[in-house]
């Protein structure tokens, strides 16, 4: 049988091959509306140097004379900047992404819809159906844990191993207060387990006694390598694969259920440059795109785009996930930041 | 004789303050006035306005309400999180002021040896990102840092020490400051008259008994003023009391309001409440320094009789004050830039140990030169640094001279110039682009709103330089330029400048240095075209390319010193001229 994302691939390839030559022909008043636009900014969650300038490269490669202007904000920073400039009538940005962006620049009414050819053979969870976001790259959110620390045979197989009292006050994960953060892993524990057992499971974990570092999953993977604490959730786990390649002793748990989170990213309303905006969104999304994300080891949200590690995705066959997607965040975040302040603060 | 000085010698106390308003210096009272209350009133309207409303969805101010004043006391832990803002802001004021002050007086009193390390020292610790000295201190005194190992490898059990309480928070922030103290002081010291000291040696006096009666009674106005500055900075710190808190769950006062400011979109109600309280608190503290400093020409000691400060003989204990000086460098500089550089030369974080020696590696340095984006983010920065440092400066030698003279205004003025001190980086940040999007010009998105936004947040800064030097300045020099008909101006400018130059310098020096280090703001305000190197520094450090950020935190530190150095000592040499030497 062959698995899902290949399958995926397949079909994507032939929707490709199909779509090809109408598509750019449609494609051609769009890109001369760009050109007189001249450029396109973007206000990206993504690394400057690993994604935003290779995209940026390639793209106006591809389309001269129209130039790219990536500023590099966190979330919270891009929602402060772009709904002040909506309400001072002034919009900048034309292209947004971050996770824990969109459903709040939803609320402020500040997202254009756009639904990217690119997408079309996107799965339903890495897009949202009006087209207000797509899936620019795949999160999987998991427990890695220092191997000079933790003897192979002490590696904890499921979650239920991490309630081992061996463990306890060397459990660390970010204090971030989205669903990439301790939220994020609330949420999971709840729709795996249901609320009873999720709840009791959560009790039992809060007398671990978790350190809650302030800064990013990043910082917290660093501090597991530097054998600070022996275990990290709630870290990428493409970041161990990147480190465990540069020597580091650390490795990613498959523990189920991991977090699997979309990065949502979108056109903004009255966008100063629409059309560049949508040719950029396009390309992001397009084969092309997803391919720098490969490159940098992220998850591409492309099926026709496999990552480096296929092994880093639950269609890999070692963990199963709970996607968590903008609207879960929209709905449900309060409620889970809730637990983890009443819990493990 | 004027009205004016009729009703001042009949004494009417309304008379008196009239006079202080009349003739040319009550109009250059006026318009630095006016030119604070452009700088500092609408920052502050919005602080106020965002304190007292909801935030709707789409950011607007939404209904009226007391909820964020209510939220300040309603923390379950409120004696607790207030007795640890008081103990940490208190013993790392403390601990700056004994490593920043013993120093400098050493090197600016003293013909101890080894006096330019201070400077390098003082110059290179401020010049490093911030970020990267808080790691670098958690690295060292942490849980696989070199003295918890060595402790180990001696047979102990458990940690020598737990970075993440509140010594450590102590230790960190008090090491941060020092630098500011150094250099506030050194300016201070280096215009006192050594007749006295001298005097006192003469008479017999030790030299503990000298400095404590004589050295440290002359500073004192200077001493004051910084250390109540310094605790307010201290009282409503984030960054410390969060990064080394957070993980062992000490809480401060601002915890949470630091957590709030990192929601989507920022939560900024409760910053502001909190600043709003610090407001009241500083302006009370300001007027109970006015009343302190009131008599302050007893302090002057730069007058018109014969001035010439001279280096004081330690004698054999100058080896003793340059090992002080030894110290201060290993622990302010020497031991957080070592583990900078181990960081920078691993291919990850790893432990300071014989077996990573190794694995060094000169990557993250070919990583760095490998981005010619940094060339064009250095040079914004310095731009916007250097603009703002020299604007600053240049306001509040004015404001400093009027506040300290005690002209018409004056507390205004002190008042208005320190304001800015309680504003958050993030609340200034969103208070500024507000200010930015309605200008009827294009200011949105330039270096030019960055640098004016920095020149306000570092405005406080300049001014505590400035009025601690004005005070050391007898009026006898500036009477005896306006009986020979100089005006206000013309006093400014060829008395009080020249002789207050060595504040200046420092004052300046410090604004350049820390402003290249400003985030919050730098992020909000920066457009695409005109983003700073501490935005490039706090990507890596987010992306946990550690030793990348320690590569490029320490090349960007040794630009920095260098710049400073040469503008230093330039600017020294051409100083040393007013003070004939």
């Amino acid at each position: 049988m062959i698995e899902p994302r290949r399958r995926a691939w397949l079909v994507s390839a032939a929707a490709l091959v199909l779509l090809a030559a109408p598509a750019c022909a449609a494609d051609q008043a769009m890109i001369d509306a760009a050109r007189k636009e001249g450029s396109v900014v973007w206000y990206s969650g993504m690394i400057v140097n690993q994604i935003i300038r290779p995209i940026a490269d390639g793209f106006e490669k591809k389309y001269p004379g129209i130039k790219v202007q990536g500023s590099r904000l966190s979330s919270s920073e891009a929602a402060l900047k772009i709904i002040n400039e909506a309400r001072a009538g002034k919009p900048q940005a034309d292209i947004f992404d971050g996770s824990a962006l969109v459903y709040r620049l939803q609320a402020a009414n500040t997202v254009e819809n756009y639904k990217s050819p690119s997408a079309a053979s996107f799965p339903p969870g890495s897009r949202d159906p009006s087209g207000a976001w797509t899936a620019f790259n795949t999160y999987i959110m998991t427990a890695a844990a220092n191997t000079d620390l933790v003897p192979e045979k002490e590696v904890p197989r499921s979650l239920a191993d991490l309630l081992n009292p061996r463990w306890e006050g060397k459990i660390v994960w970010t204090n971030d207060q989205t669903s990439a953060g301790p939220p994020g892993f609330i949420g999971a524990v709840l729709t795996s387990m249901g609320e009873q057992a999720g709840m009791e499971f959560l009790r039992k974990l809060a007398k671990q006694r978790i350190v809650n570092v302030p800064a990013s999953q990043r910082v917290v993977l660093d501090q597991v390598i530097s054998g600070q604490y022996s275990i990290g959730l709630m870290t990428f786990n493409n970041h161990s694969v990147i480190s465990a390649a540069e020597g580091a002793p650390v490795r990613w748990l498959p523990l189920s259920p991991a977090v699997e989170l979309p990065n949502p990213g979108g056109l903004v309303k009255n966008a100063p440059h629409p059309n560049a905006g949508k040719l950029l969104l396009d390309y992001i999304l397009s084969p092309e795109g997803q391919m720098v994300m490969r490159n940098a080891t992220y998850l591409p949200s492309n099926p026709a785009v496999m990552p480096k590690d296929p092994t880093l995705l639950p269609s890999g066959g070692t963990f199963t996930s709970v996607v968590i997607s903008p609207d879960d965040t929209a709905g449900k975040l309060d409620q889970w930041v809730k637990i983890y302040v009443d819990l493990f603060k | 004789m004027s009205e004016g000085l009729q009703r001042r010698a009949q004494g009417v106390p309304l008379g008196r303050r009239l006079l202080r308003w009349s003739g040319p210096t009550g109009w250059l009272s006026l318009s630095t006035i006016a030119i604070l209350a452009v700088l500092v009133l609408p920052p502050l309207a919005v602080l106020l306005q965002v304190s007292l409303t909801e935030t709707n969805a789409d950011g607007s101010a939404g209904a009226l309400t007391l909820r964020h004043y209510a939220q300040l006391f309603a923390d379950t832990h409120l004696y607790t999180s207030a007795a640890n803002s008081l103990i940490f802001a208190s013993c790392a004021t403390l601990v700056s002021l004994l490593f920043g002050g013993t120093l400098a007086w050493i090197v600016e009193r003293t013909n101890a040896p080894l006096k330019p390390l201070a400077y390098l020292t003082t110059i290179v610790s401020l010049g490093t990102p911030y970020i990267l000295y808080v790691t670098a201190w958690l690295f060292l005194l942490g849980r696989t840092g070199p003295f918890n190992d060595a402790w180990r490898n001696l047979g102990g059990t458990g940690l020598l020490f737990d970075v993440y309480s509140l010594w450590g928070m102590i230790v960190i922030e008090g090491f941060l400051w020092s630098p500011l103290v150094f250099l506030l002081l050194s300016a201070s010291f280096r215009a006192a008259n050594a007749e006295m000291e001298e005097a006192a040696r003469m008479s017999g006096a030790s030299i503990f008994d000298t400095v404590w009666r004589i050295s440290l009674r002359l500073a004192w106005p200077a001493i004051l003023a910084m250390a109540l500055f310094v605790f307010i900075r201290n009282l409503e710190a984030f960054d410390v009391p969060v990064l080394v808190g957070t993980p062992g769950r000490v809480t401060l006062l601002t915890t949470d309001i630091y957590l709030a400011t990192r929601e989507v979109p920022p939560l900024l109600g409760h910053a502001s409440a909190f600043s709003m309280v610090m407001v009241v608190i500083v302006g009370v503290l300001l007027m109970l320094y006015g009343r302190v400093s009131r008599s302050a020409e007893r302090y002057a000691s730069v007058t018109g009789k014969g001035f010439r400060p001279r280096p004081f003989d330690l004698g054999r204990a100058r080896w003793a004050a340059g090992g002080l000086i030894l110290l201060n460098f290993m622990l302010v500089l020497g031991l957080p830039l070592t583990a900078l550089l181990w960081v920078s030369f691993s291919p990850f974080l790893r432990p300071m140990r014989w077996a990573g020696l190794r694995t060094l590696t000169l990557k993250n340095y070919t990583a760095v030169f490998n981005v010619p984006e940094y060339l064009s983010l250095a040079g914004n920065t310095l731009l916007v640094t250097a603009a703002s440092a020299t604007a600053a400066i240049l306001i509040t030698t004015v404001a400093a001279w009027i506040a300290a003279r005690r002209r018409g205004g004056g507390m205004a003025v002190d008042q208005l110039a320190t304001l800015p001190l309680v504003f958050p980086g993030i609340v200034l940040g969103v208070a500024m682009m507000e200010i930015a999007l309605r200008a009827p010009f294009p200011l949105y998105g330039t270096l030019s709103l960055l640098a004016l936004g920095f020149t306000i947040r570092y405005m406080p800064y300049g001014m505590r330089y400035a009025y601690s030097g004005v005070l050391q300045i007898h009026r006898e020099l500036e009477e005896a330029a306006g009986v020979a008909g100089a005006g206000p101006l013309g006093v400014l400018r060829r008395i009080v400048v020249p002789l207050l130059s060595p504040a200046l310098l420092s004052g300046w020096l410090f604004i350049f240095l820390i402003g290249a280090k400003e985030l919050s703001m730098a992020v909000l305000l920066a457009g695409p075209g005109s983003q700073t190197m501490a935005v490039a520094m706090f990507d890596l450090w987010v992306n946990g390319q550690g030793g990348e950020l320690s590569a490029l935190g320490l090349l960007w530190a040794l630009l920095m010193t260098v710049f400073a150095s040469a503008f230093y000592f330039l600017a020294r040499r051409s100083s040393a001229a007013a003070y004939g030497r």
